[in-house]
């Protein structure tokens, strides 16, 4: 009987040069924009505080810096969480839109941008803007609609709420369909550019509030590893093997609910990066969450800090909407993908 | 160890369970035999706690099933469900190890305990495979593995088991042979035997009369929710309540060699 290797790196590997790719994948988006800034000068502004001319420094700190650490952590959030919810609905296709987040923060910040004059007046709120905290209310309540359809005495059934995030998210669409209809002209722009996902509007108050709720999700979401693991082979399965199911779902609903809509409040829906990053890292290292949940983070950091680089580069001086860079690239490479492993098995 | 005392169970006002009481003492191999839909599923799953009794109640080691803790009683007690439906790409020896997840014992003792499954399933061949690409009676190997696993300090004669085991082994397997091979099926049956001797407390459900015989301390007839009849082999053997609970016509003989009773069609 012929033996299969059926990984291709080990997990100490992948990390290795993930890690290796972090920093340099961020000088590059730190170097790219309309206004090209040299490695060197990114290095005296970041290191010493000061160097290069005054412009660049500015460049530097009030745009560019946020804007990566920013992508740094989007991409981070939107591939745990696309991992954890693989693991929860154990099916490596699932993504964020399944529980219904994208649709209702679509259907939040859509509210925001034709009804606006009556929120503006509220102003900034911990550096968002009344469309992100819109967006924000919009994920958070139709998750928690999906969840408790889905939930009845008997416990709460993935099955169901696959279901009832492709109904509710239907629902959404028209809601956000009807409100564009509704739109004026520079409304409906605003609508649809929100809807590609974009990275603009990066500031150190939403960097905060990004990095809070990573560092609360990378502090939690390790622990469940073992368990989501246990989950993989099915949900009795895993509670003959001592997982508290019930509690272990809620927890990872609530994770995944609140890391999702924390990144869209701040950058839009980005398509793609909770679906595509953890298929990958599975491909490359295996399913086990140990290995795979933090380096889908890394992944998802590395692949959101290049695709909003490229995103400010195509078309300069405009900018693409980053969340159509990741769908042009991921998609296609996607595909090969699953030709590609077809084809071996 | 296992207690199961007049257990009714409902579901969607269907009565799938009707007042069941076996008894299964520590290192008893107990076999649940019936027509298809005669609820030797359910029963299993009432033991397993997946389903609720309705009345009555399960006892596992002088404790009502619903007061032990999941992670407390997956210290001891494994189960093998029928089919499984993992469609991650795991590696055989990584399902296995899924085993231990209850255990804290160390990666070291854990590959050890993974090495020990696979070899006493006839799968340490199948350690590096991926799961999802071996056959059915492979799949079920690897599984059984798993549970044997979970339990490796109750199966093995002077393993350094955990000193605050909180109770002996208990495993049920739901027609655990069901895919198997004929060698793999008198492997199971060996299995059964060595694990029942150090103590646990197997109770499977089984359709081959024949293969349960050779194993089992206490065979259980059921049909539609009942429990028709509980007794030892010899004692339910018999033309007339195969007849009864199966609708078969069938002779029973003994063996030439072991002396048990043998069902011929």
């Amino acid at each position: 009987m012929k033996v299969l290797n059926t990984r291709l790196i080990t997990p100490r590997l992948c990390g290795l040069l993930l890690l290796i790719a972090l920093p340099l994948v961020s000088l590059l988006g730190l170097m790219t924009g309309p206004v090209f800034i040299p490695l060197a000068d990114i290095l005296s502004i970041t290191l010493s505080g000061d160097g290069g001319n005054s412009q660049e420094t500015l460049i530097i700190e009030i745009i560019r810096l946020p804007r990566v650490i920013l992508s740094l952590l989007v991409g981070a959030l939107l591939a745990t969480c696309g991992a954890l919810l693989q693991g929860l609905f154990r099916n490596p296709l699932a993504d964020p839109a399944l529980i219904g987040v994208s649709a209702g923060a679509s259907v939040g910040a859509s509210v925001v941008i034709v009804f606006g004059s009556m929120f503006t007046a509220g102003g900034l709120l911990l550096g968002l803007s009344a469309i992100s905290v819109g967006a924000f209310a919009g994920a958070i309540i139709t998750s928690v609609i999906i969840f408790r359809l889905a939930t009845g005495p008997q416990g709460t059934s993935v099955a169901t709420m696959l279901l009832a995030g492709i109904a509710i998210s239907a629902l959404a669409g028209a809601a956000t369909n009807t409100l564009s209809y509704l739109a004026d002209n520079d409304m409906l722009r605003r609508i649809s550019l929100w809807q590609m996902g974009n990275l603009q509007g990066a500031s150190w108050d939403r960097v905060g509030l990004c990095a809070l709720t990573a560092a609360f999700l990378a502090l939690l979401i390790p622990r469940e590893a073992g368990a989501l693991n246990a989950m993989l082979l099915g949900e009795s399965e895993a509670r003959h093997l001592g997982v508290n199911v019930e509690w272990l779902k809620r927890r990872l609903i609530i994770y995944s609910a609140l890391g999702v809509a924390i990144s869209v409040a701040v950058a839009g829906v980005i398509a793609f990066v909770g679906l595509m990053v953890p298929h990958v890292i599975r491909l490359l290292v295996g399913p086990d969450h140990r290995a795979l949940l933090p380096l889908s983070a890394l992944a998802g950091a590395i692949l959101l800090v290049a695709a909003d680089a490229l995103a400010r580069v195509v078309i300069a001086p405009a900018e693409l909407p980053v969340g159509v860079v990741t769908a042009l690239l991921g998609a296609p490479f996607f595909l090969w993908l699953l030709v590609v492993q077809r084809r071996r098995t | 160890m296992l207690k199961i005392d007049s257990v009714g169970l409902i579901i969607s006002a269907v009565p799938l369970l009707n007042n069941i009481s076996i008894d299964c003492p520590r290192g008893s191999v107990t076999a649940l035999m019936g027509p298809n839909g005669a609820g030797k599923t359910s029963l299993l799953k009432v033991i397993s706690g997946e389903h609720k009794a309705s009345q009555g109640r399960v006892e596992v080691n002088r404790q009502s099933r619903e007061e032990w803790k999941p992670a407390d009683i997956a210290q001891f007690m494994a189960v093998l469900p029928q089919s499984s439906t993992l469609e991650f790409a795991f590696t055989s020896e990584e399902v296995v190890a899924l085993g231990r997840t209850p255990h804290a014992t160390g990666t070291v003792r854990d590959a050890e305990i993974i090495t020990g499954a696979l070899a006493k399933v006839d799968a340490s061949y199948l350690a590096q495979r991926s799961f999802v690409q071996l056959s059915g009676g492979e799949k079920q190997r690897v599984q059984l593995a798993r549970v044997l696993a979970q339990i490796w300090d109750h199966c093995e004669p002077g393993g350094d088991g955990e000193s605050n085991a909180p109770a002996d082994g208990i495993l049920l397997l739901d027609e655990p042979s069901a895919a198997f091979d004929l060698a793999h099926q008198l492997m199971l049956i060996d299995i059964v035997q060595q694990i029942s001797a150090q103590g646990v407390t197997v109770v499977m459900v089984m359709h081959d009369l024949n293969l349960a015989a050779k194993c089992a301390d206490q065979m259980v007839f059921m049909n539609c929710g009942h429990c028709t009849a509980v007794g030892t082999v010899t004692e339910l053997l018999t033309p007339d309540l195969i007849k009864k609970v199966f609708s078969v016509d069938v002779e029973v003989i003994t063996h030439p060699v072991q002396g048990t009773p043998m069902v011929v069609v």
